[in-house]
């Protein structure tokens, strides 16, 4: 046989060609137009067989023979796909011809970033038996500051610009009054945290705005101590932010715990090098800690020897600011959802294994 | 140097008073976490760039300018520069700094090629006040040292000095001066404290001074100088100065402000030939007395004010500020130089309201040292004699109110609080040797120790503090991490939590963005949403002191934040709007010593399109059937099945707004805002809300939930097309059927049609009722007969009769 036969009787190629094209068939019309191309009066078997004739006379019989099998095959395999596509309900076809056009949805939603990472952070501590507590926003001059052991007309109430109400009665500059409220109304031993949206009365900038939310935890027992905070608050930046971070404990001042502590964590942009995130020193202020001042304890009714405890609050725009990069708080209250919409994908603040 | 928290210092300063080996950065880092925490240091005079060595190679005189010489500088480049130098001290063989072109000097100057009559310059010989590093203006800088001509020398140029800015707690005013952070860092590195040197006075001045109450003023001291010559100060303390950031003035008041910076004491020179008959009085001010303040401003005073007066009149304002006419001026020959302790909260309140606030009265309002008043006196003395700026009388005067204020305080410490508290094992050996190096003396005591704290630090009352000290000195990174906490508490869910949180994500799931908006309102707003007088929104709590009108009130609905949220986004061309806030709302109540009600609220907005544009199908807006089947669903979701009753249309414009109630409660309204509001927070499109009292609705409680059977048997289904005049309600049809059938299962409302071949005031409803018994599988004839009695109760109560084919 030739080169010009073997191109002409290409069998095996216009099987697999039919065979393709009627499995792909969506429709009986579709299907018919098939038949037609293929086993139709002329088509291309038709073509075959009359090629046969350029054939040597030993040949013609096994080929013809070969191509007469196939034609009934194919008739048998269009009859079998005709009653699938007939018996299908009488459906029409679903795809519009197109299955590449887009599906029928409707708006996405998301939570707002503070949000999900304030859940994340709750999360953390629900798992190391924290529970939850809430006040007010509108507070009472006592339990924001007096009972914080802030005395009045005392220049530690200049660090924290305060909206008022009235004399007595003022937006609350942070969560702690919640630990005196929690504290009278519960006995040791307790362990909550507390968010909430905070005041301060400051002019807004990118990196200060006159509400904001905050964290407050709080764990009063018989013997807790300064080791058991650092276990804690290094617990929670190891979950949260990765257990590479370092912290470090530096002593600070707070009127109403003592003794006090800032907590830095080593920056997790440079890695301690120094960048612009950390203002090049290679640490972060990540948040206030201490002892819970005796004083406290006095105001909330407990005998003061009786337990020892301890505090820590975080600002979560902050967090959040520090995790994904946003350079200006206000941002947040904004709400166009062009930013709000940048976090609604699956996202996890804290640290995945 | 003060103000915002910090205190700035000079390192040179500090050395004077304890030795500081330490790199500017160590001693940064070792402050910080010793509890000072240094915001920022930096060189004195950050070093320039393109200062180089020159030598001066000949100097002749200019040929057209006497004052100016030409000079021929080598640089180290082939060229030699020529340069003209005004300065006398330039001559042949001179090292100097030499500015090249190009280099921008501190001032801003830039240093350039040019011509001056007629000759050229090709550079600059700079002088210290040029280079920023020094206050001498009249020669150039002679360089004691040799370089290679051309080499940059901005290292060695640069001052050894650093200034530390240090942040201050409230409680620390003992830091707030040299010798405070010098007693640090000897405390931190064990190292000695080297006190400044004084003068001795003796007590007994024969002086008038008069103090009203002592617990105005608990102590007065005085000091007084006589043949005084003012002059500017000498060279090496205005340095100190200026490096501090103060600005010198003359000998007196120098020395007055560097014992301040020193010590943290206060002083105040009056000039004693002002003060009439001689005397001094503290005492409140008079209503009617008035003073000029050295700051040139007429102050009217009253009861509040603590005062310096003479026999006649106010001459300063205690612990603020003093009295322009009894300033120290170049006439003044004698002087009265006061060190005082004022009441705190009278310094601060007078600061307060005069509006002013200065080194002395932030100081004083953070309670300094009772005991230093004479020793800083003293110390000025010393200094005055020294830089001849006057002759220190022997005697002082003192009246001290208390005679224990200035004792040293003694508090026990017990060793097992220590450790219980620091969660360490430390002996009372241990303890009293971290604080001896605080200067705190204490002797062992049994097993605690007994503490004497000196007067400096009057922040320490407590065990507690004591206990801080020692925590501080021992190190917080030397407390142990292997104690590990003993925690057996478990965590509780909280029911109101967990609610919101499910509803939030129950809302993101169903398209809903999530926004947090500003607790603050404008008090414009309730009049903008149209609500009556007598709404509640309308009764808002005013902030005393808000940032803006705009923010001057606490919310008491979200709608009107959300619906500028809603603005900003359609500005931002954003075609469709979905969003949801669970925030608070202020109530004003006659709750909880005045405290309003704070309402949890979820409040949702719809408008624009009801979906991203698409093919499948036309574009719409949202409907009011948009909005409502989301608030039914999620009530569905909250497990309410109670009934809810919708109250009509709401009062005024506000007509398509229903208050939905639950056993007649207010649990939300929800509707269309009237287009005139909409429009005010420009929107030309229909705004469809809901808001939702969470905090009232009845709690699913997860302990009443039980499994119910799934019934086995088939249902059976009916369809009931019925006609209703106008006045009958979809609802009020529903509750017939519900109440009547008593196998119903489900039912379906799947056609509405009004008017048209109906007939004007009539409507047909469509329903498809499903039947079903846990009994068994139900025959025609009990279905009919549901049936039967349906239709009989609708045409009794609502005249609804079934639709003849
Ligand atoms: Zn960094």
């Amino acid at each position: 046989m030739n080169d010009d036969d073997a191109s002409r009787l290409d069998i095996e190629g216009f099987e697999e060609r039919s065979v393709k094209a009627i499995m792909e068939a969506r429709t009986p019309e579709m299907l018919e137009e098939q038949r037609i191309r293929f086993l139709g009066r002329k088509g291309e078997i038709t073509e075959v067989l009359r090629s046969i004739v350029r054939l040597s006379k030993d040949e013609r019989p096994v080929v013809g023979g070969r191509l007469n099998e196939l034609k009934q095959r194919l008739n048998a395999l269009i009859e079998e796909r005709k009653a699938l596509l007939e018996t299908s309900d009488g459906d029409e076809e679903p795809f519009c011809g197109d299955p590449t056009l887009p599906g029928r949805r409707g708006w996405e939603g998301g939570r707002h970033v503070l949000h999900r990472v304030l859940a994340d952070i709750k999360e953390i501590f629900f798992g190391m038996g924290y529970s939850l507590a809430t006040g007010p926003d509108v507070e009472l001059d006592y339990y924001n500051f007096e009972a914080l052991n802030f005395p009045p007309d005392h220049p530690s109430r200049d660090t924290q610009d305060t909206f008022y109400i009235n004399r007595d009665i003022l937006l609350r500059t942070q969560t702690s009054p919640v630990q005196v409220r929690y504290m009278e109304r519960h006995t040791p031993p307790l362990r909550i945290i507390v968010p909430g949206r905070v005041y301060r009365n400051e002019t807004p900038d990118p990196s200060h705005a006159a509400e904001f939310l905050q964290m407050e935890g709080l764990y009063i027992d018989t013997d807790v101590s300064l080791a058991d905070l650092k276990n804690d608050v290094t617990f929670f930046i190891h979950s949260f932010f990765g257990s590479d971070a370092k912290v470090r404990f530096r002593p600070h001042f707070f009127p109403f715990t003592e003794p006090s502590a800032e907590v830095d964590m080593s920056c997790f942009a440079c890695k301690g090098e120094g960048c612009s995130i950390c203002q090049k020193t290679g640490w972060i202020e990540i948040m206030g800690s201490g002892m819970v001042h005796p004083h406290v304890f006095r105001y909330a009714g407990y005998e003061t020897d009786r337990y020892t405890g301890f505090a820590f609050g975080m600002g979560i725009d902050r967090i959040a600011m520090l995790k994904y990069g946003i350079g200006d708080i206000r941002r947040f209250l904004a709400n166009d959802l062009r930013f709000n919409s940048q976090f609604w994908t699956e996202i996890w603040s804290g640290v995945v294994e | 140097m003060v103000g915002g928290g910090g205190v700035k210092v000079s390192l040179e300063w500090l050395k004077r008073y304890v030795d500081i080996k330490e790199a500017p950065e160590v001693l940064a880092r070792d402050l910080t976490m010793f509890g000072l925490n240094v915001e920022e240091f930096h060189s004195l005079f950050p070093p320039l760039k393109g200062i180089v060595y020159g030598k001066v190679l000949d100097v002749r005189k200019h040929p057209k300018a006497d004052r100016l010489s030409l000079c021929r500088v080598d640089v180290g480049g082939e060229k030699i520069l020529d340069i003209i130098c005004g300065a006398q001290n330039v001559r042949e063989g001179l090292g100097v700094p030499v500015a090249l072109h190009g280099t921008v000097l501190p001032g801003g100057m830039k240093i350039k090629r040019t011509r001056i009559r007629g000759e050229v310059s090709e550079g600059m010989i700079c002088s210290e006040i040029e280079l920023g590093i020094g206050r001498d203006a009249e020669g150039i800088i002679e360089l004691d040292f040799e370089e290679k001509p051309g080499a940059g020398i901005e290292e060695r140029l640069g001052s050894s000095d650093y200034i530390f800015d240090i942040e201050v707690t409230p409680n620390r005013p003992d830091q707030l001066c040299h010798v405070g952070v010098a007693r640090e860092i000897a405390a931190l590195y064990r190292r000695p404290l080297r006190m400044p040197e004084c003068m001795t006075l003796e007590t007994g001045a024969e002086y008038r001074l008069v103090i009203e109450n002592g617990n105005d003023c608990p102590r007065y001291s005085a000091a007084f100088i006589d043949d005084v010559a003012t002059g500017p100060s000498p060279g090496w303390m205005q340095d100190l100065l200026l490096a501090a950031g103060m600005k010198p003035i003359n000998n007196i008041v120098d020395v007055t402000n560097f014992v301040l910076l020193e010590l943290g004491q206060p002083l105040h020179a009056f000039d004693r030939d002002r003060l009439a008959k001689d005397m001094i009085v503290v005492r409140r001010a008079k209503n009617g007395d008035a003073l000029v303040t050295l700051d040139d401003i007429e102050r009217e005073l009253d009861g509040r004010d603590l005062v310096i007066a003479d026999a006649d009149k106010p001459v300063g304002l205690a612990g603020v500020i003093g009295g322009r006419d009894s300033e120290v001026t170049d006439s003044t020959r004698r002087i009265l130089l006061e060190s005082a302790m004022f009441n705190p909260r009278l310094v601060r309140q007078t600061r307060q309201h005069m509006k002013i606030e200065t080194e002395a009265s932030y100081r004083f309002e953070r309670e300094g040292d009772i005991g230093i008043t004479v020793a800083a006196l003293e110390r000025a003395c010393l200094l005055i004699k020294e830089i001849g700026a006057g002759c220190p009388a022997l005697f002082h005067a003192d009246i001290l109110a208390d005679p224990a204020l200035v004792g040293k305080r003694k508090i026990t410490m017990r060793t097992r609080q220590v450790n219980r508290v620091m969660g360490t094992h430390l002996s009372a050996r241990e303890t009293v040797s971290l604080l001896e190096r605080l200067e705190i003396k204490s002797e062992i005591s049994g097993r605690d120790v007994i503490a004497s704290v000196p007067s400096f630090r009057r922040d320490i009352k407590a065990e507690i503090d004591l206990i801080e000290e020692a925590a501080r000195v021992y190190g917080y990174e030397n407390i142990g991490r292997e104690d590990q906490s003993g925690c057996n508490i478990f965590s509780h869910i909280s029911g109101d939590d967990k609610r919101i949180e499910t509803v939030c994500n129950y809302l993101v799931s169903r398209g809903f963005a999530e926004v947090i908006t500003s607790t603050f309102m404008d008090p414009g707003d309730p009049v903008r949403m149209g609500w009556l007088e007598r709404d509640p929104r309308c009764n808002a709590i005013r902030i005393e002191n808000p940032l803006t009108e705009a923010q001057s009130v606490l919310r008491t609905s979200l709608l009107p934040g959300m619906l500028n949220v809603a603005r900003r986004n359609s500005l931002s061309e954003r075609e469709g709007i979905k969003i949801f806030e669970m925030g608070k709302v202020f109530i004003p109540a006659a709750g909880e010593a005045g405290l309003p009600n704070e309402e949890m609220h979820i409040t949702a907005i719809f408008t624009r399109s009801v979906r991203p544009l698409n093919w499948f199908g036309k574009q719409r807006s949202f409907d009011y059937f948009d909005m409502k089947g989301e608030l039914e669903a999620l009530l569905g979701r909250l497990g309410i099945s109670q009934e809810i009753v919708l109250a009509g249309g709401g009062e005024g414009t506000h007509q398509f707004v229903c208050n939905w109630l639950l056993d007649s409660k207010l649990i939300a309204e929800a509707g269309v805002l009237p287009s005139s509001v909409a429009r005010i927070y420009d929107s030309e499109h229909q705004v469809f809300y809901f808001d939702l009292w969470i905090d009232d609705l009845p709690r699913a409680g997860r302990d009443r939930k039980r499994y119910r059977q799934i019934i086995p048997y088939p249902a059976v289904k009916r369809d009931l097309c019925v006609i209703a005049a106008d006045r009958v309600m979809f609802a009020d049809i529903r509750n017939v059927v519900k109440r009547e059938a008593k196998l119903l299962e489900k039912i379906w409302l799947f056609d509405y049609y009004r008017g048209g071949h109906l007939g004007e005031g009539k409507r047909s409803y469509t329903f498809r009722l499903s039947f079903r018994s846990s009994k068994g599988t139900l025959d025609d004839s009990t279905v009919d007969r549901e049936i039967g009695r349906i239709l009989t109760a609708l045409q009794r109560e609502l005249e609804v009769v079934l639709r003849e084919e």
